[in-house]
């Protein structure tokens, strides 16, 4: 390479020399400078944008793992399938999440009873159902949950659960079942020797078998039972059992294994859930599954076997109901949380089924924590959530405030507020107003329809209908004036084959013309008239790849055919919004079709797609035709049960004949939905198992959305409510969340990104108190999701943290300061709430009672104002046009100026007041000072005379005597308050009453001011004479005076 | 065998700079908040201090003083509608009295004083803080809205916890959270610094609090009258 030298070329070897120097010495800084030169967009360039979690806390979601702090009977740690860790300091009566920046979807906790501060968490659940969600390795916790820090087991996938050595907990073992979806050689028994910071593999059998359960005994740790689970999910079947599976115990910590077998069952077993009695280990329970399942009881420590109970709660479905626990004071009392709860005092020979008395308990039970101090305090885990008992399971009050639930979809009407409707999963369908008098809380919501819910579909162009399904493709239509719900399900016609619907049908609106329906099994349906005549509209759009559809023989040893397993059907489906005739379907098997004349010929692209790396027959999670131009398309893939958790997504722009796969060191987990906006056309969100990622710049580049969104939210679906902006997630395991209005990241580009300040332009304003009332009580418990912004904020962006202070002031157009707001200085989008009032007046001071017409302020009249940002000393201004609120038909123009002058008189009445009450305090204080010292009796007199009839006038203009909240002591202050706030706090007219109040008012303020003019005309000469003739005594005299 | 020799250079010179940077400890950490704050001499000249205070919301000021004698009491009080309440804290005793719904102060319970005790350390929790029997966890770096912040944790003889994140590029304070468990509850609080001033008496000092805490004025080492520590007084 020649190198240009103004130094001649003699000295170019010594430049060469030098430069080289140069550039070593700066490479470190050099990487940095050019890491930094250019702003990085992400999810805190949006920093104040935070999503609003709506729960519902009403109906939760599945509860994976429940572990207490033994020695203070109220520390509780919640693992969820899908919403990660939960804590709680009180018994339940609040939780806190403690773990939104790793894994959402949890295995098995467990406390370091000696050193409780130490936790550990094993990601992954191992209820092994079709939607189980992966894990990835083991976190330790040693400051109770505050900080975690991940330990290994990365590769596991699924931790079942985790005991410690109660007598060495430098020994901790982990049951690790291992991946669901694929041979692995990480799954096994785990031990750690150093207090978990390290593990090792101590018990393997093979690529299919894991660890499932273990059990070690508490008077000899050294002693360990393990099961061991041969098992393996398919797209189309599960299989639960082999040769793999077995009950080993170890007597050296798992150094060597036997394995029991006497008394038990023939082999092959399925999945065994084992455990001992605390209080006499040697009495073992386990439940084993085999050909026939049942509860064993051993009484040696597992060298010999007795079959016991064989109930439908011990036996029913033991893939998924892994939970057995003896009391940890009575070996004999045993509780088998399964399908449903029960409860056995002879050790497990019978079991009596809890009561409804405290109301419904959900069914489906994967954990149970007993308070072993206080053993009648227990604490449930389902697939709805948690439930307490204080009387040892009999009865169950559920816990209202835990907001997991397991969305699969959501969808949102155009109502004002908008509704927003999803399925939960094993919890029905439900709706719920965005915003709602005293925010949406858990009564905001309506359960609408049965069974585990998917799709829900309001009708865009019927207010009062809704679509909603049930597992299997059961689907109705539902009249949201009273909930009765009709069913529609498509029926197999005479040529068809046996429909074959997906565990989550799709039930699509279509996006050009709303009056068309679509659902699909392995054909695609639509209606047109709310689902009371279907036409079938396409052929088998799937592989009808006849091996993957024996969902009959799915189970292995315990046949489990729930419609989880059906293959080969139609998954996603989607209209473009250009063009009703062109339409788009994704199957469970690969297959990607579309249609570009409404039915007739359906073209499938599924080999165009693979062309781009995407492997074929993957699941075709989600497609989002383009509302920009009739031939882009994207396509999010998920190919996660042939083992592969890649995220796929793609982009086609000419109609799904080539692909482009978009691809992002960001992206992590399998991907489920992708959406486009509705305004920005390079603005795309990216749902994955595993997060929420957003691009600005048409897919180049991602970031992962933190915005109130823990790191690795499952986001099954995501919509954008066209009127207020508001990205709407349906979440596997954290409810619904909303971010509100998404226009500041329409707005923010690169280069907005590289100013160091911004601050935005607002549209005009509506001059409004809110939308809601209310009684204003506070929220009693369950959840609260609050309500989006009453009035528009202003925003502004920052580079980096602003180190100076900052405050927004408010002029109006004459340029008169109307109020002060402290501004946030975070980095990113900030947002500054001005109450669009004026400043409050100066109210009367002195009295022994709060008065607060010193925190009310008129609210502000149309016009334009000016926003004046100010960081340390460098100012930004932008206008704010604010106008009348149109939509309040209640409250005219006129109102509002009839309103604002009579606060402003008001205001002014308090401000007169604050004058008068302020010299009469003043001269008082005077007054006080020099009494004591005046020596002359007739001039004492005077002074104290002076000083009561200020007192007493003073007693007519404020409180003065008022001692408690419930005595309510109401003088002239208190009564202009009493009218001032009426006025002021509601967008209406005065009344006529009102009005005259305030002359009333007016005339005894006057009286008032007279008044003390009377007695300043009276008194004040010879008081101001009597003072000065004090003040110019030594002060020593008139200490000694005061003697 | 030339480039090889640069390439070792490059790689050492790397490692030695990534190295710096990911191993750093809690005192190295603490030294840097110092030196970019004032020194840790200037901040232990500090033997009181009374910060004149505005709370701002909704458009009312509230005026906030807070003053603190080092070792011996702290007292805050704010004033809405010439009203006055106010939080004491001694080494030995504390009180509350808001005067809207009490005739006289309240004491507090012992375990309350006791955790409060670090208030009235105008130093902070950081320096001499083994002497004060402290210990400190470094918790490596996090983020505070998008600011990367070193993460430090102090544990204290109360059983209070204090985590501390301190800005990675300038060491200034950026937030602290405090958690107690106290009279059977476990409660957290947490605050936002800002507006970095340099004093006269050579410290910077965080004038403003997120949330409308600004402090207008700051008096140091002038003389404390300690009956203020007195209720009713």
């Amino acid at each position: 390479m020649k190198i240009f030298s103004p130094l001649g070329n003699n000295n170019i070897r010594t430049y060469k020399i030098v430069m080289k120097k140069t550039i070593l010495f700066l490479c470190p800084f050099a990487l940095l400078a050019m890491a930094s030169a250019q702003t990085k967009i992400n999810s805190y360039t949006f920093g104040a944008m935070e999503a609003r979690w709506l729960g519902p806390g009403t109906m939760s979601g599945r509860i994976t793992a429940i572990e207490g702090v033994n020695n203070d009977n109220k520390t509780l740690y919640l693992g969820s399938a899908g919403g990660g860790v939960w804590k709680s300091t009180n018994a339940g009566a609040s939780f806190k999440p403690i773990f939104d920046k790793y894994c959402m979807s949890i295995g098995a906790i467990a406390v370091d009873q000696s050193n409780p501060s130490t936790v550990f968490v094993g990601s992954g659940e191992s209820n092994m159902r079709n939607t189980v969600s992966i894990g990835d390795g083991m976190y330790k916790s040693t400051d109770a949950g505050d900080n975690w820090v991940k330990v290994g087991m990365d590769s596991t996938e699924h931790i079942a659960k985790i005991i410690i050595d109660p007598k060495n907990s430098k020994n901790i073992y982990a049951a690790a079942p291992g991946p669901l979806w694929c041979d692995s050689k990480h799954r096994g028994l785990y031990k750690s020797t150093d207090g978990g910071d390290t593990w090792t593999k101590i018990f393997y059998i093979n690529e299919k078998t894991g660890c499932a359960d273990i059990a070690v005994d508490p008077s000899n740790p050294n002693t360990v039972y393990a099961t061991m689970w041969e098992f393996r999910r398919f797209p189309y079947a599960f299989n639960s059992g082999g040769p793999g599976s077995g009950l080993w115990k170890s007597m050296d910590g798992g150094k060597t294994w036997k394995e029991l077998k006497n008394g038990l069952p023939a082999k092959p077993f399925g999945r065994m859930t084992i455990t001992l009695a605390p209080s006499a280990p040697q009495n073992m329970i386990a439940i084993v599954e085999a050909k026939e399942t049942g509860l064993y009881i051993s009484s040696d420590g597992g060298e010999n076997w007795k079959s016991q109970s064989a109930t439908m709660n011990v036996v029913s479905r033991p893939f998924y109901f892994s939970c057995v626990v003896i009391d940890p004071k009575d070996p004999k009392r045993v509780y088998r949380p399964g399908f449903g709860f029960s409860y056995s005092d002879d050790g497990g020979y019978s079991f009596t089924d809890a009561s409804y008395d405290g109301g419904w308990v959900h069914s489906d039970h994967h954990a149970l924590w007993i308070n072993p101090n206080y053993t009648n305090q227990m604490y449930l885990g389902t697939d709805g959530g948690v439930y307490i008992s204080l009387d040892r399971g009999a009865t169950w009050m559920f816990v209202y405030n835990l907001p997991v639930g397991q969305f699969y979809h959501v969808a949102c009407d155009n109502n004002n507020p908008y509704r927003m409707y999803g399925g939960l999963q094993d919890n029905g369908s439900w709706v719920a107003p965005s915003a709602a008098p005293g925010g949406v809380n858990n009564s905001s919501w309506q359960d609408m329809y049965g069974g585990d819910g998917f799709w829900v579909q309001p009708d865009l162009t019927d207010n009062n209908i809704a679509y909603a399904e049930s597992q299997g493709g059961n689907m109705g239509r539902i009249d949201l004036t009273n909930f009765k719900s009709l069913d529609i399900t498509p029926q197999a016609g005479k040529d068809d084959e046996k429909l074959r619907w997906n565990w989550n049908t799709p039930i699509v609106t279509g996006q050009a013309n709303h009056h068309n329906l679509y659902t699909a099994a392995q054909y695609l349906y639509k209606t047109t008239d709310q689902g009371r005549t279907w036409q079938k509209i396409s052929p088998d759009l799937t592989t009808n790849d006849k091996k993957k559809q024996q969902q009959e023989e799915s189970g292995g040893l315990s046949e489990d055919n729930t419609s989880a397993e059906n293959h080969c059907t139609i998954f996603t489906v989607a209209e473009s919004p250009l063009d009703e005739n062109m339409v788009w379907a994704g199957t469970d098997d690969g297959n990607l079709q579309v249609v570009t004349d409404g039915s007739k010929s359906w073209q499938n692209v599924s080999a165009n797609y693979a062309a781009c790396g995407i492997p074929a027959q993957t699941w075709v999670s989600s497609i989002e035709p383009s509302r920009f131009d009739r031939n882009t398309v994207y396509a999010t893939f998920d190919n996660h049960m042939y083992g592969d958790m890649n995220t796929y997504l793609a982009k086609s722009t000419d109609a799904g004949k080539t692909w482009k796969r978009i691809t992002s060191p960001e992206f992590t987990g399998f991907a489920h939905k992708i959406k486009e906006d509705l305004v920005n056309k390079n603005l795309l969100f990216l749902g994955t198992e595993r997060g929420l990622f957003a691009s600005i710049d048409g897919g180049e580049t991602w970031f992962r959305m933190k915005n109130h969104i823990p790191d690795y939210c499952m986001v099954r679906d995501i919509q954008i409510q066209p009127q207020t902006n508001d990205l709407v997630l349906a979440t596997h395991g954290r409810g619904i969340m909303v971010v509100n209005d998404i226009s500041p990241i329409r707005a923010l580009t690169k280069e907005i990104a590289e100013k160091d300040v911004v601050l935005f332009t607002r549209h005009p304003e509506p001059i409004t108190m809110g939308k809601y009332g209310g009684g204003g009580s506070p929220v009693s418990g369950g959840w609260w999701g609050g309500n989006p912004d009453d009035i528009q904020p202003i925003e502004y962006y920052f580079k980096d943290r602003a180190t100076k202070d900052v405050n927004v002031e408010i002029y109006d157009a004459s340029g008169k300061l109307v109020q002060t707001i402290p501004g946030s200085k975070r980095k990113g989008i900030n947002k500054v709430y001005w109450n669009l009032r004026m400043t409050p007046p100066k109210t009367a001071t002195g009295s022994t009672k709060m008065d607060y017409g010193n925190f009310i302020a008129p609210m502000v009249l149309p016009g334009m104002y000016t926003a004046k940002l100010k960081v340390g000393d460098k100012e930004y201004t932008s206008q704010i046009e604010m106008v009348h609120d149109k939509d309040n038909k209640l409250f005219t123009e006129e109102d509002r100026k009839k309103q604002f002058e009579a606060a402003m008189q008001l205001y002014h009445m308090h401000e007169r007041l604050y004058t008068l009450v302020d010299s009469i305090n003043t001269e008082q204080k005077e007054l006080k000072e020099y009494m004591e010292f005046v020596k002359k009796a007739s001039e004492k007199k005077h002074l104290k005379e002076y000083y009561d009839k200020l007192e007493a006038l003073r007693g007519t203009l404020l409180a003065t005597k008022h001692k408690s909240i419930f005595a309510d002591e109401k003088k002239l202050r208190e009564y202009i308050t009493e009218v001032y706030g009426a006025v002021c706090n509601q967008e209406c007219r005065p009344t006529n009453l009102q009005e005259g109040r305030i002359t009333v008012l007016g005339d005894d303020l006057k009286k008032g001011e007279e008044s003390h003019e009377k007695l300043v005309a009276e008194y004040a000469v010879k008081a101001k004479s009597i003072i000065a003739a004090e003040k110019a005594r030594p002060k020593v005299q008139q200490a000694n005076a005061g003697n | 065998m030339k480039y090889s020799r640069v390439s070792v250079l490059i790689t050492i010179i790397l490692i030695t700079w990534v190295g710096a940077l990911s191993a750093q400890t809690a005192d190295e950490i603490i030294a840097k908040h110092y030196a970019a704050t004032g020194g840790v001499e200037n901040w232990k000249k500090i033997t009181s201090m009374r910060k004149n205070c505005i709370r701002r919301s909704r458009g009312v000021e509230i005026p906030v003083t807070i003053t603190v004698e080092q070792g011996k009491g702290y007292k805050s009080e704010s004033t809405v509608g010439g009203m006055t309440s106010y939080t004491i804290i001694t080494n030995k005793e504390g009180w509350s009295f808001n005067p809207r719904n009490q005739q006289k102060p309240d004491a507090l319970p012992a375990e309350s004083v006791k955790l409060a005790q670090d208030r009235l350390d105008i130093q902070g929790p950081m320096i001499d803080y083994k002497e004060k029997s402290y210990k400190i966890v470094y918790l490596g770096t996090d983020d505070v809205e998008g600011t990367e912040c070193h993460k430090l944790k102090v544990l204290m003889p109360s059983g209070k916890e204090e985590t501390i994140f301190i800005d990675a590029a300038n060491f200034y304070l950026v937030r602290t959270v405090e958690k107690t468990k106290a009279n059977g509850k476990e409660q957290s609080q947490t605050t936002t610094y800002g507006d970095y001033t340099s004093l006269p008496e050579g410290i910077v000092y965080p004038m403003s609090v997120d949330g409308g805490l600004t402090i207008k004025s700051i008096e140091i080492n002038k003389p404390v009258d300690e009956n203020i520590f007195t209720p009713g007084k």
